[in-house]
């Protein structure tokens, strides 16, 4: 997308910059809970992308005018650390790539959560990303996913994001910074993995119709891994604790 | 065999009807992080909320003393109330009480009954999904930490606790230690063992409360 002269070669022999393969996930690592005031939390290090999520309600919708008397409304904020880049967010808060993230999060969550259980609550949503390394709006809803899970909150799915993009001709799995600033098109899809539903796909750049149906297909086999990786990190605190008492 | 589950795993390939699972088509899937006994065709969510029933016991924090009404904040999305004519000494804001759900209105706010108001004493907060486990079967876990500590404990469905006299302080570690283990088993052996290991010569003479 972005290039021209200073355009850099992002595919040499046949492998990306960080040596990984055309469709291969960075290393992933995800831990369920750990913020004591939360309802729910997680946190994800995705490459060198650190996600922190907290999820807290469902409580009474604030202001008043924002309840909903038939279901919960879902308030979500995404925000990069001051600190959590090389360059540019050099000032955090609501910016207008923020304001657009937290509104894509927000509907992700709109059609797995149960929210017609709980008419005039509202749920908050949080994620902070603590360090940058592109694919940051699939990091913060695979965590915030997890995060939803420990809260307890009724949800029909758990979703997983995960990015697909070109670069070259070759379509690229789950992009970093540096191929996510240079590639010729980048594709942030959400998925729930029971249905299958696609529940965001964004793209930015240009790619064929076949070329997006190729790229799903990437991501659904990619996203098989990161769902594991969410139930895993979901199933791991109170295995450990199964495992000191077992006999 | 009983396996962890997470939202949107898939229970069984039949239509089941339990509390925290939905059905869909010929399949049934869970939608909150809990375990399923597979023998027994049940789901215990290990994260879940509180749902106001008629007839469940609650600790709440009178919010706002109304004219004919009391509002009470139930540590839940769903409000409490009592009508003011039922209650026989005025409540003020800020009072702990203990009351039963009568029904729930149209709007799901829980109507109360019979509140009954705790002086003094420590209120806990834990996780609702853990209230069974530290009331026990048959009230033995509850009963087993009254013994053990000779403190006045009142448990509400909403996930509150409330500790009064005794020993407060190994009272809320028992409690917490119920809530973070109450999906293992031999839970009530270990809570007995750590009530009599921490049971000293010096025990004080508990106050009346």
């Amino acid at each position: 997308m972005g290039g021209g002269a200073n355009k850099p070669e992002l595919i040499v022999n046949g492998k990306r910059l960080d040596g990984r393969g055309f469709d291969e996930l960075r290393p992933i690592k995800i831990v369920a809970g750990g913020l004591k005031n939360a309802a729910g939390s997680a946190y994800l290090e995705w490459g060198n992308n650190k996600v922190l999520a907290a999820v807290y309600g469902p409580k009474e919708a604030l202001p008043k005018h924002t309840q909903d008397p038939e279901k919960a409304v879902i308030k979500c904020r995404y925000a990069m650390a001051p600190f959590s880049s090389l360059e540019e967010h050099n000032r955090s808060g609501p910016n207008r790539r923020a304001i657009e993230i937290s509104k894509v999060t927000k509907e992700v969550f709109e059609n797995v959560i149960m929210l017609e259980d709980f008419p005039g609550s509202e749920i908050d949503i949080y994620i902070e990303v603590l360090q940058s390394d592109g694919g940051t709006r699939a990091a913060g809803i695979t965590c915030a996913s997890v995060a939803l899970a420990m809260s307890g909150i009724p949800m029909t799915d758990l979703p997983y994001a995960v990015s697909v993009g070109k670069a070259n001709g070759h379509l690229i799995l789950d992009l970093n910074k540096s191929e996510d600033n240079f590639s010729d098109a980048d594709m942030p899809i959400a998925i729930g993995p029971r249905t299958g539903d696609i529940l965001l796909l964004q793209m930015d750049g240009d790619l064929s119709k076949e070329e997006v149906g190729r790229g799903l297909t990437m991501a659904k086999k990619a996203g098989e891994i990161v769902s594991k990786l969410q139930m895993d990190a979901l199933r791991a605190p109170y295995e450990k604790i199964l495992e000191r008492y077992k006999v | 065999m009983s396996r962890i589950v997470v939202p949107g795993e898939i229970l069984a390939e039949k239509p089941l009807r339990m509390p925290n699972a939905l059905t869909e088509g010929s399949r049934t899937f869970s939608t909150v992080l809990g375990i399923y006994d597979e023998a027994k065709g049940a789901l215990t969510a290990l994260e879940g909320l509180w749902y106001p029933r008629r007839g469940d016991i609650v600790i709440g924090i009178v919010e706002e003393a109304r004219l004919n009404s009391y509002n009470v904040e139930l540590n839940s999305p769903f409000k409490g109330i009592i009508i003011a004519k039922f209650v026989e000494t005025r409540l003020q804001r800020g009072d702990v009480i203990e009351a039963e759900v009568k029904e729930l209105d149209e709007t799901r706010t829980a109507v109360l009954m019979r509140p009954k108001k705790l002086f003094g004493g420590k209120v806990l907060d834990v996780k609702p999904s853990k209230i069974p486990r530290i009331i026990g079967r048959s009230n033995t876990m509850l009963q087993q930490i009254r013994d053990g500590t000779k403190s006045s404990v009142m448990v509400g469905m909403n996930g509150r606790v409330w500790i009064k006299g005794g020993n407060i302080a190994l009272a809320t570690e028992t409690i917490l230690k119920i809530s973070e283990e109450a999906h293992t088993s031999g839970l009530t052996e270990r809570v007995k063992a750590m009530l009599e290991k921490s049971r000293g010569p010096e025990e004080r003479i508990p106050e009346e409360g």
